[in-house]
C-alpha cells in the first residue's frame, strides 16, 4: 500500500512558456493515521518476505555460474564482445578488402591493416589484419564501419597472457583476395592464385620472428582455435 | 513493590542458595578434580561456541545467497562447507592491530566484554530437559541484564579506537539498545505475567498445556512481534544494524579492528542472535515442550517421538531463519525513524500489551493452566 495511488495521477493541459503543455498532477501524500500505519507496515514488510521468499524456494532462479566446471556449456548473449574476428565465406576466403574504414573509425588506433597488390587479380588485397588487444576497448566500432560486414565480435574471453606483446594478434590466417574479387576471375587465373599463410603473430608487430625466452601464449588467439578446428 | 518482588522469587520453587553452596554441591571436593571439571567445561563451551559460530556463519552465507539468485560458497569442500573454517583460520593469522593513539587497554578488553556478556546468557537457557547449566529464579532478569551488558563492549571498542566512525557507530549502537531494551523487556515481562515465575526451566514447563504465543489471548502473539522487532534491533541485525551502517560508518564500532578481536565481535554477534532465537523460543514457543493440541493423544503421542531437545533445535532453527529473512529482506532504518520505531509505536503497544495481559492474570480470564478448550 503506497502512500501515492498511482490511479489517482491526472494530465492537465497547461500554459507554460506560451505553450500548451500537458502536465501530469500529482495528488498530496496523504498521511496514514497512527492506528493505520501499524497493519499497513506489518502488510509491506509481509510483502516484501513473500518476494524474497519466492527467490529462495526456487533454486532454478539462480543466476551464478561455475565458471571452469561449466566451460562446455557455457552460454553467451549474441551482442557479447570479448574478441574481434574476421567473417569468411563457405570458400574461407576473408570478405575483408582493407579498406581501412575500421582503422579510421577506430578511437585508439588499435587496428593496423595492411594491404598488397594481388599478384593475380591486380586489385588491392588484405595481407595482415592486426588487431592490438592490448590497447582496445571493445567499443565495436570497428564493426559498425565495416561497410562488407567482414568483421564480428566474438565471445572468446580466455584472452590472459604473461607477456602484453603476446595481445597483438595477426587476426587472418592467409592474405588473398576476397570473395568477391574471386567471382570475376576465370578459372584459370583462379587456379593462380595462391594463399599466404599468416600465423598469428606473424604482422609488423614487435613480436615478428622473435623468440622471447620464458614468455609463451596460454594457447593459439580466439580466431586462430576456430581455423585450426 | 517488595513484597511483589518476593512473592515471585518464591514462586520459583526453592529458596535460592548461595553461590558458594551451589559450587560445593556441584564440584567435587579434591581440588585436583574440580580443577580438571572446570578444565573440562570452558573446553566444552569453547568448542560449542565455536562449532555454533561456524554452522551460524556458513547458514548465514547460504541463505543469504539464495534469498539473492546466488550459489554462496561452493569452492571449499562439498558445497563450501569448510569455507567459514578457512576463513576462521584466515582471521587468526592476520596481524593484530591495535591503533597508537588508541586507548589501548580499552581497545583489547571490548571483544572479551562483548563476547562474555553472550556467553553468559548461554549459562541459562534449558536446551533439553537434561541439558541446562544453570536455572536460576530470576532467569529472565539475569538474561536482560546480561545481554545489556554485551553493548558495554561495543561501546568500549568504539570509543577506545580512538576514530570518529567507530565512536559514532558505538554510541549509535548505545542509544539503540537502550532504547529496544524497553519493549524488548516489557514484551519477556507479559510471559513472565502468564507463567508466574521468571525462572526459565520453570516458564518452559508452565507450557506444557499449550505455548504462550496463542495460550495467551492474543496478547501472547503480540509481545512474541514487539520481542522479535526489538531483539532484532539489540543484536544490530539489519533492518537496524546501523552501528555498522558500512555505507555511512566504513564499519562502525569494529573498524579499528582486525584478526582475532575481529573475529571475537562477529562470533559474538552470530551468538547472540542464537540467544535470541533461544530466548524467544523458550519463553514464546515452549522451549523443549513438544506441540502438543488439547485432549488429541494420538497426534500427541506422535509429537513425543522426538526428543526435548530436538523440538528446542526445531524451534531455534526456525527463528534464526526468520532473522535471516528479514536482514535480506528489509532495508535499514534511518537513526530518526528507529528511534520513532521504538518511542511512538512499540513502546505504546508494549506498555498497552502488559496492561491487557495484567488484567487477564488478573481477573483470570483465561481457562489455563487447569483446562485447554479445543477450537
Amino acid at each position: 500500500m503506497s502512500n501515492v495511488d498511482f490511479a489517482d495521477i491526472r494530465v492537465s493541459q497547461q500554459p507554460i512558456a506560451g505553450q500548451t503543455v500537458p502536465v501530469a498532477v500529482v495528488p498530496r501524500i496523504r498521511k496514514q493515521n497512527y492506528f493505520a500505519q501499524i497493519p499497513s507496515a506489518l502488510q509491506t514488510l509481509w510483502s516484501g518476505m513473500k518476494l524474497t521468499i519466492g527467490y529462495f524456494l526456487r533454486p532454478s532462479r539462480i543466476v551464478t555460474r561455475q565458471y571452469p566446471e561449466n566451460r562446455a556449456t557455457l552460454k553467451f548473449p549474441e551482442r557479447y564482445r570479448a574478441s574481434l574476428r574476421l567473417e569468411k565465406d563457405e570458400n574461407g576466403l576473408y570478405f575483408c578488402n582493407g579498406c581501412r574504414s575500421c582503422a579510421r573509425a577506430c578511437p585508439n588506433a588499435s587496428l593496423i591493416v595492411k594491404t598488397r597488390k594481388g599478384l593475380v587479380t591486380g586489385k588491392n588485397e588484405l595481407d595482415a589484419y592486426v588487431w592490438r588487444m592490448d590497447s582496445c576497448t571493445f567499443c565495436n566500432a570497428c564493426v559498425m564501419a565495416c561497410p562488407t560486414g567482414a568483421l564480428r565480435m566474438g565471445p572468446e574471453f580466455e584472452s590472459a597472457v604473461y607477456d602484453r606483446r603476446l595481445l597483438i594478434y595477426t587476426l587472418n590466417r592467409h592474405a588473398g583476395p576476397t570473395p568477391d574479387q574471386m567471382a570475376k576471375l576465370d578459372e584459370e587465373a583462379r587456379k593462380q592464385v595462391v594463399l599466404e599463410k599468416r600465423g598469428p603473430y606473424d604482422g609488423p608487430v614487435p613480436l615478428a620472428g622473435v623468440a622471447y625466452p620464458n614468455i609463451r601464449p596460454i594457447g593459439p588467439p580466439p580466431s586462430a582455435q576456430e581455423d585450426n578446428a | 513493590m517488595h513484597e511483589i518482588a518476593l512473592r515471585i522469587l518464591l514462586a520459583a520453587g526453592a529458596p535460592p542458595k548461595t553461590i558458594a553452596e551451589r559450587a560445593a554441591d556441584a564440584l567435587p571436593s579434591d581440588p585436583l578434580l574440580a580443577a580438571a571439571l572446570i578444565g573440562g567445561a570452558m573446553i566444552g563451551v569453547l568448542t560449542f561456541l565455536t562449532l555454533l559460530g561456524l554452522v551460524l556463519i556458513y547458514a548465514e552465507r547460504k541463505i543469504s545467497a539464495h534469498f539473492q539468485c546466488r550459489l554462496g560458497p561452493m569452492r571449499v569442500g562439498p558445497h563450501g562447507i569448510l569455507q567459514t573454517v578457512a576463513d576462521t583460520v584466515k582471521l587468526l593469522c592476520k596481524e593484530d592491530i591495535v591503533p597508537t593513539r588508541g586507548d589501548q587497554p580499552m581497545h583489547l578488553l571490548a571483544p572479551f566484554l562483548s563476547l562474555g556478556a553472550t556467553v553468559l546468557v548461554l549459562l541459562v537457557i534449558p536446551y533439553s530437559p537434561l541439558l541446562h547449566v544453570a536455572d536460576m529464579n530470576i532467569g529472565v532478569l539475569y538474561v536482560t541484564a546480561i545481554s545489556g551488558f554485551g553493548v558495554m563492549g561495543i561501546l568500549l571498542g568504539g570509543w577506545s579506537s580512538n576514530n570518529k566512525w567507530a565512536l559514532l557507530g558505538a554510541m549509535r549502537s548505545g542509544a539503540q539498545i537502550i532504547s529496544y531494551e524497553i519493549s524488548a523487556t516489557l514484551a519477556l515481562l507479559v510471559v513472565v505475567l502468564f507463567a508466574g515465575t521468571m525462572s526459565l526451566r520453570g516458564i518452559v514447563e508452565s507450557q506444557e498445556a499449550g505455548w504462550w504465543i496463542w495460550r495467551a489471548h492474543g496478547v501472547g502473539i503480540v509481545s512474541f512481534i514487539v520481542y522479535l522487532i526489538a531483539s532484532t534491533a539489540e543484536i544490530n541485525r539489519t533492518p537496524f544494524d546501523i552501528p555498522e551502517g558500512e555505507s555511512e560508518l566504513t564499519a562502525g564500532f569494529h573498524a579499528e579492528y582486525s584478526g582475532l578481536r575481529f573475529s571475537f565481535f562477529f562470533l559474538a554477534e552470530f551468538i547472540n542472535m542464537f540467544v535470541v532465537a533461544a530466548l524467544a523460543s523458550t519463553l514464546f514457543l515452549g522451549g523443549w515442550m513438544p506441540f502438543h493440541i488439547g485432549r488429541l493423544a494420538g497426534f500427541n503421542q506422535v509429537m513425543d517421538l522426538l526428543p526435548g531437545g530436538g523440538w528446542f533445535f526445531l524451534k531455534v532453527s526456525s527463528i534464526i531463519f526468520l532473522l535471516m529473512w528479514f536482514r535480506w529482506t528489509f532495508p535499514r532504518l534511518r537513526v530518526d525513524q528507529l528511534m520513532r520505531l521504538e518511542w511512538k509505536i512499540l513502546l505504546p503497544i508494549g506498555f498497552v500489551n502488559l496492561l491487557v495481559a495484567s488484567f487477564v492474570v488478573l481477573y483470570n480470564f483465561y481457562p489455563f493452566p487447569t483446562e485447554i478448550t479445543l477450537p
